[in-house]
């Protein structure tokens, strides 16, 4: 389906309004519905982009083992098990055992062992790439990590990396715990590790001035006073000398290379690039990858830092210990085109059933939208809260998409007009019984107490015709607008507007409901007697889908 | 969002748990195949139920949750393997929720609730897939790969490609029941 709804997530943005939809740069602040959270405390929509993300557990992604945060730095965040990557297609390998002997391979009727002879080796499925070429094989199957860690502590890159480590760690932690405090301003401060990188680049780079955050802010003038002085570092192995090492470069590479016969001897970017140290060309020289571990993680607010995802312990489970998710605040909406879903089903009809259909569709195109016509759309809303809402739908002006070429006097005009009912509508509750039944309409609800507007002049006059704009539908807690688009001639790409949603919940006094809100999703402070207004609103970005130019229309040809 | 998705009446059997099996599909061994309820078998599709494990008595062979959706062209096989010498088919077990694409090859061991299967996809032998993953269409998942929960798997071979939403099960769950009240049949 073409049309489609986004809501917007300011990301704590001093200005409210969301960015103008014809902006490629808009797309970034806009996100579905079930991705974004809600805080309660702030009454915000909260995105993935700005929340406060904290890890709240290690596993690898194919033994699916938790790791215990302690080991997980000593094993590098890669699984210590039996978990490799093929270094070829990245693909999991499996442990293969040798075969039995060579030459009677499918006579020999018993295997002797369980689990077949050694030496064993690591095998791709995928790709069929083995260990066995690169000469690393196995004695036993299990805790192949801890065979291959000799290999993989004693190699140059892993040593030096350590080096840095120790070198730089007491000036780490020294600048840790004098500065515990500012720690969310670290950007401020000059902080030592900062200052020596800023030194040593300012002393390589020639052209590169030397980082200076004082002359920005004077926050961090009386830290500096204490601060070390680190002493360059000086590496273990001179990167010239990398070659005599086997790790690539220079003459070995070219002349490796003039003798290339097959385009897999070469290792690829994208196979080398997860190493450390410049690697060789060679795809022979590529070492299968212990797999990199995976997270859970807890999501917290960013103004309040209350927790809006807390998942549960065990690495596997899909349950959460707390989960505030805008879809159980914000209402649902659903965009239909129905000049579509008539088109469509007439095709259906005709190609399936061989029917005739009485009504005819004036779109002959399926989806598209065709510029100078006038289309209806239909929003429909659902109630997630278990009290009634009431919903005011306001549009934001579409503005003008400035083409490159075109005369200005073309290029301020509107390409679109967009006509939205304009009155209130209510949507009735969320009911846990509505789940579980099948006939739509068993339920006659009758929410129109709540139907403030009155004038829902919704002519359903066959399937999807309604012309009016205002309520057409309502069912269950959804409640189905209508509203109108008229698009210019001039229009083209993807007609796509900026609407705001305010809703009103209102707590009903009369009942006692006090007791089961607390359990419920709903945002009612409703322990006084007084029926209390609460007021949200939040903003979309409808996409009613992309223009289509009609064939032989007038020539447009200069865009 | 509530289009029907209509069929002919007489080419789904429908049974007393309200599963719903196309004429057209080719099921093999029905006796070793367990459907949960609200399960729709589509056209073309195939389902390996006489591969089961060797040895007397009763065997499931491939077993399907409720509301599960297999696609058109769909061939689900019970994964097998030779192990001390002996060859043998193993269970295949799908949970709830699970839809399975069109023209998709599945010989998985186990596929847990809420998944989502594309199009096309070839599904390796004794992969394991938990519950709320999705794999997209096209991907190839080669044998003995584990597919961890609220992860989106892309790709030849088939690799993590982003973690899904916290929603992602209530999404699921609405649209496979959504998607088994829309498909009915044709009204006359």
């Amino acid at each position: 389906m073409s049309a489609s709804i986004e809501y917007y997530c300011p990301c704590l943005a001093e200005s409210p309004h969301p960015p103008p939809p014809h902006l490629a740069s808009s797309s970034y602040s806009f996100h579905p519905l079930h991705n974004l959270y809600f805080c309660e405390e702030c009454d915000a929509v909260r995105c993935n982009r700005c929340v406060l993300m904290e890890v709240s557990g290690y596993f690898c992604p194919n033994c699916l083992f938790e790791v215990p945060s302690a080991s997980v730095r000593a094993e590098k965040n890669r699984c210590a098990r039996n978990c490799f990557n093929c270094p070829i297609c990245r693909n999991t390998l499996s442990v293969v055992a040798s075969d039995p002997e060579a030459g009677d391979g499918r006579m020999s009727p018993v295997v002797s062992t369980t689990l077949g002879e050694p030496p064993f080796f690591l095998f791709c499925n995928n790709c069929r790439w083995d260990s066995a070429e690169i000469g690393i094989t196995f004695e036993k199957p299990t805790g192949l990590a801890a065979q291959l860690q000799k290999f993989e502590d004693s190699a140059p890159e892993a040593l030096e990396f350590e080096h840095l480590k120790e070198h730089f760690e007491p000036y780490l932690r020294a600048s840790s715990s004098a500065l515990p405090a500012t720690a969310a301003h670290s950007h401020h401060h000059v902080n030592p590790i900062t200052a020596a990188a800023s030194s040593a680049l300012a002393r390589d780079v020639p052209g590169v001035g030397k980082y200076n955050p004082l002359s920005r802010s004077r926050v961090g003038r009386d830290k500096n006073a204490g601060k070390q002085e680190i002493p360059d570092y000086k590496s273990r192995v001179e990167i010239g000398t990398l070659g005599a090492l086997g790790a690539g470069g220079g003459n070995s590479d070219v002349e490796f290379m003039r003798r290339l016969e097959d385009m897999s001897e070469v290792a690829k970017l994208e196979q080398r690039w997860v190493n450390s140290w410049t690697a060789s060309l060679r795809s022979s020289d590529l070492k299968p990858l212990r797999i990199p571990l995976q997270v859970k993680k807890s999501k917290r607010c960013p103004a309040c830092r209350h927790i809006l995802i807390k998942p549960e312990q065990k690495s596997q489970s899909v349950r959460y210990k707390i989960k505030l998710v805008a879809a159980n605040y914000l209402p649902a909406i659903h965009v239909s085109l129905p000049h579509a879903i008539a088109a469509m089903e007439l095709m259906k009809r005709s190609s399936t059933l061989n029917k005739s259909l009485s009504s005819t569709v004036d779109d002959p195109s399926v989806s598209g939208l065709i510029p100078g016509k006038t289309y209806a759309f239909h929003l429909a809303f659902t109630n997630p809260l278990y009290d009634p809402i009431q919903v005011r739908l306001k549009k934001v002006q579409p503005v003008p998409v400035p083409s490159a070429d075109a005369d200005p006097e073309k290029a301020r005009r509107v390409p679109f007009q967009v006509s939205l009912p304009t009155a209130a509508f209510g949507i009735a509750a969320f009911a846990e019984a509505w789940e579980y039944e099948d006939e739509e309409d068993m339920f006659g609800q009758d929410d129109d107490d709540l139907d403030m507007d009155g004038h829902g002049m919704a002519t359903k006059d066959g399937r999807g015709k309604t012309r009016a704009v205002g309520v057409v539908e309502r069912r269950a807690n959804t409640t189905v607008v209508s509203g109108e688009v008229i698009i210019t001639k001039e229009a083209r790409g993807n007609i796509r507007f900026n609407m705001l949603v305010s809703y009103t919940y209102r707590s009903d006094d009369a009942e006692p409901a006090e007791e089961n809100e607390d359990g419920t999703p709903s945002r009612s402070h409703a322990v006084n007697k007084a029926p209390e207004m609460k007021n949200f609103s939040f903003y979309t970005v409808v996409d009613l889908g992309a223009v289509v130019r009609r064939e032989g229309s007038r020539s447009e040809l200069e865009s | 969002m509530n289009t029907p998705v209509y069929y002919q009446r007489g080419e789904y059997i429908e049974t007393d748990t309200g599963n719903k099996v196309s004429r057209r599909a080719a099921i093999s061994g029905p006796q070793n195949i367990i459907l949960g309820g609200k399960t729709i078998i589509s056209s073309n599709a195939i389902i390996r139920g006489d591969l089961r494990r060797t040895g007397p008595g009763h065997a499931v062979v491939i077993s399907l949750g409720r509301y599960c959706l297999i696609g058109e062209g769909c061939i689900l096989r019970p994964p097998y393997k030779t192990y001390r010498g002996v060859f043998n088919y193993y269970p295949m077990k799908i949970g709830d929720n699970v839809h399975i694409g069109a023209n998709t090859i599945v010989e998985a061991a186990t596929i847990g609730n809420y998944v989502e299967i594309g199009k096309n996809c070839i599904i390796g032998k004794f992969v394991i897939i938990k519950d709320c993953a999705k794999i997209a269409d096209d991907t190839i998942i080669p044998p003995n790969t584990v597919v961890p929960a609220l992860t989106l798997f892309a790709g030849n071979p088939g690799q993590i490609v982003e973690d899904l939403p916290e929603t992602t099960q209530e999404m699921v769950e609405s649209q496979t029941k959504q998607y088994y009240t829309r498909f009915q049949p044709y009204p006359n």
